[in-house]
């Protein structure tokens, strides 16, 4: 096992870590005000699309990633107008929005497939601290997308652990009746959650199509937006564990393709389950626990506020 | 100022849901009539084509059907675990899980005679889709783990193990190194009915009947939907709420594993990792229009079936097959919507800054 081998693994273990993070921190802020979004997957396809078709129409990525978050919020809404507006049911309407965003990105990028890039987001040079053995490479050549996601997670604890926005967002979520009475307006508290978490989501996919595929095909996104969803879980609805999840997570993904170049004789299929069965082992973990104290889910998560039902 | 506010009908509109999934359908048609100009194709005979492959001609038809096999029963799986308020997101993976039990039996039976291999294999399917369910039905009946995401995850392990298993232990080796299991046998497969249309058909409305019926009108399904609408009254009424929540949501699972052992002897030649096809997320749907009740899930799968065979019908055409995916998308948010409105109805209200004013004035 070389060194240049291992510092790749690393590596990519932070890119592939900043990509689901950004759609688990989205995912994070729709669960906090109490929508359970499971279009991330769709919505992840559309920013990666997006982002894709505006960087080869402007030549900038900087523009196409700012594409790629609006159309990402904009899909959101979707779930968004059907849960918080009209209270539809949570579960249906975010696989509806997967299959809808899967379609679209399909239907927009058709003759997109297989082209190179218009542009893409470079690694950033940060001179003497890229030069460092092992951690140069590992955290200082890393796109602009991975120092985005690092600072969106610190500023995501910051906004919701201690800002009144934050406070009111969160309370959207456990206590929806409260808020109101409160004098806040739980449908603009709740469709600002989805449109932000929306808006990562496509982040994310089109930190794909920028940086690390740089290329659009049909079926991108390849179930990591599930992960993104098994990831908040996984951190208990909150973005520091979130990233230390990320993290496993994303190192379960860049070990895949490298585990024969290690000589370890274990098939790389199997390995990709982990992510899936570590959430679940959480899952029970948190039941087991939550017999003592609070669960760390959102009290109201997937539940419809109606005033006039209160 | 007033505003609207969406206020509950003393009684669901009448006819309610058959007019959402109408409206569902208006409404994805009409947007399937933009992307189709924003593409440059002619609505009118796209559409045309749509219908004709789908339900124009008995052979049409045969397709549908066969279709609508997995989608009704995914449904229905999802509509049991439904009924008693539970949700089995799980039905993809359960398919793989009952399509891999089958194909394993198709396997080792090999030279079997036909019928019993495929009673065989059909019972294994059942097996496999409960075993995979059998996991977080014990969770969430035992320690009350959320099962939505428990079933979502079991997903993507399922398919990764058939995927592990076409890769390696089941690898063709004729399949020139590609990774593909070997072709099933021919006393696997099921009889063919008419056009293509297969024996499947009948298996499949059999059990949506029997399902349908014991949900409605047997002691177990009064039970069932009485845990489903209150755990108080359930727990006053002496049932067993752990037992229920882990039978229902195994044999929710059980049916989706027959819906892939179907597939496989029916439709399929092989074990892929595609055999679901989707079918265990579009059940969600299914049953979500059918209200979660197994006897409506046959005419709502039958319609998803045309809709799904009229759009790959149109690829030849050289329409995207995306266009049918997003109107598949905007029925189901198209009846979503009209279902919301069959039980609320819009009443414009004085406007009023919030609740507590509201109260007090």
């Amino acid at each position: 096992m070389s060194e240049a081998s291992l510092v790749g693994l690393f590596a990519a273990t932070v890119s592939f870590g900043a990509l689901l993070y950004l759609a688990a921190l989205g995912e994070l802020f729709s669960e906090k005000v109490g929508i359970l979004n499971l279009g991330v997957e769709g919505m992840m396809a559309v920013g990666a699309v997006t982002g894709f078709m505006a960087a080869m129409e402007t030549g900038n990525p900087w523009v196409a990633l700012v594409v790629a978050i609006v159309a990402g919020a904009l899909v959101a809404m979707v779930h968004g107008l059907f849960t918080v507006v009209l209270g539809a049911e949570q579960v249906v309407s975010g696989l509806s929005l997967t299959i809808l965003g899967i379609g679209l990105a399909a239907y927009l990028g058709k003759g997109y497939v297989g082209r190179p890039p218009g542009a893409e987001l470079v690694p950033v040079d940060w001179g003497p601290l890229s030069e460092i053995r092992w951690l140069g490479p590992v955290l200082f050549r890393q796109s602009p997308i991975v120092y985005l996601a690092v600072l969106v997670g610190v500023a995501s604890w910051f906004v919701l652990n201690r800002t009144r926005v934050g406070l009111a967002l969160r309370a959207a979520g456990e206590s929806a009746s409260t808020t109101d009475v409160a004098g806040h307006s739980v449908v603009a508290l709740r469709l600002s959650g989805v449109a932000i978490g929306g808006g990562l989501a496509g982040a994310s996919g089109a930190y794909l199509t920028l940086s690390v595929t740089p290329q659009w095909a049909e079926g991108l996104t390849a179930g990591r937006g599930w992960i993104a969803v098994a990831l908040v879980i996984f951190g208990a609805w909150r973005p520091g564990r979130v990233a230390v999840g990320a993290l496993l997570f994303g190192g379960t993904l860049a070990l895949k393709t490298r585990l024969q170049t290690f000589g370890v004789e274990f098939s790389p299929i199997l390995l990709s389950m982990l992510p899936y069965l570590l959430t679940i082992g959480v899952l029970v973990v948190i039941s087991i626990r939550v017999r003592n104290r609070p669960s760390p889910a959102p009290a109201a998560l997937g539940t419809a506020y109606r005033r006039e039902e209160r | 100022m007033r505003r609207p506010v969406l206020v509950r009908r003393d009684e669901a509109l009448r006819g309610g849901q058959p007019l959402a999934f109408a409206i569902g359908l208006a409404a994805a048609l009409f947007i399937g009539v933009l992307l189709l100009l924003g593409a440059g194709h002619d609505p009118a005979t796209v559409y045309q084509r749509m219908f004709e492959a789908s339900l124009g001609n008995p052979d049409a038809w045969s397709v549908t059907l066969n279709r609508a096999v997995p989608l009704g029963l995914a449904g229905l799986a999802v509509a049991i675990a439904g009924s008693m308020g539970l949700w089995n997101i799980g039905a993809e993976g359960q398919i793989l899980a009952g399509a891999m039990m089958a194909a394993w039996v198709a396997r080792v039976g090999d030279g079997w005679p036909g019928p019993i291999i495929i009673v065989a294999m059909l019972a294994a399917g059942a097996v496999g889709g409960g075993l995979l369910a059998a996991g977080p039905a014990l969770a969430r009946s035992s320690i009350g783990v959320n099962e939505i995401i428990t079933t979502l995850m079991l997903n993507e392990v399922a398919l990764r193990l058939v995927q592990w298993l076409i890769h390696g232990p089941w690898k063709d080796p004729d399949s020139f190194n590609f990774p593909l299991a070997p072709m099933l046998p021919d006393q696997a497969r099921l009889p063919v009915l008419f056009g293509r249309a297969h024996a499947g058909v009948i298996l499949a409305g059999l059990v949506i009947a029997v399902f349908g019926l014991a949900v409605s009108r047997s002691v177990w399904g009064y039970e069932l939907r009485v845990a489903g609408s209150s755990e108080a009254t359930a727990r006053y009424a002496g049932i067993s709420l752990s037992r229920k929540i882990f039978t229902v949501l195994v044999l929710s699972g059980a049916v989706a594993g027959f819906a892939g052992a179907i597939e496989l002897s029916g439709t399929a030649d092989r074990i892929t990792e595609t055999i679901s096809n989707g079918f265990g997320f579009a059940g969600i749907i299914v049953a979500a229009l059918a209200l979660m009740r197994p006897g409506g899930v046959a005419a709502v799968a039958l319609l998803f079936g045309a809709v799904q065979i009229g759009g790959q019908s149109i690829q030849t055409l050289g329409v995207s097959s995306s266009v049918s995916t997003i109107l598949q998308a905007f029925i189901l948010f198209g009846a979503i919507g009209a279902g919301v409105f069959s039980q609320y109805r819009i009443r414009l209200v004085p406007g009023r800054r919030s609740v507590l004013e509201e109260s007090v004035g």
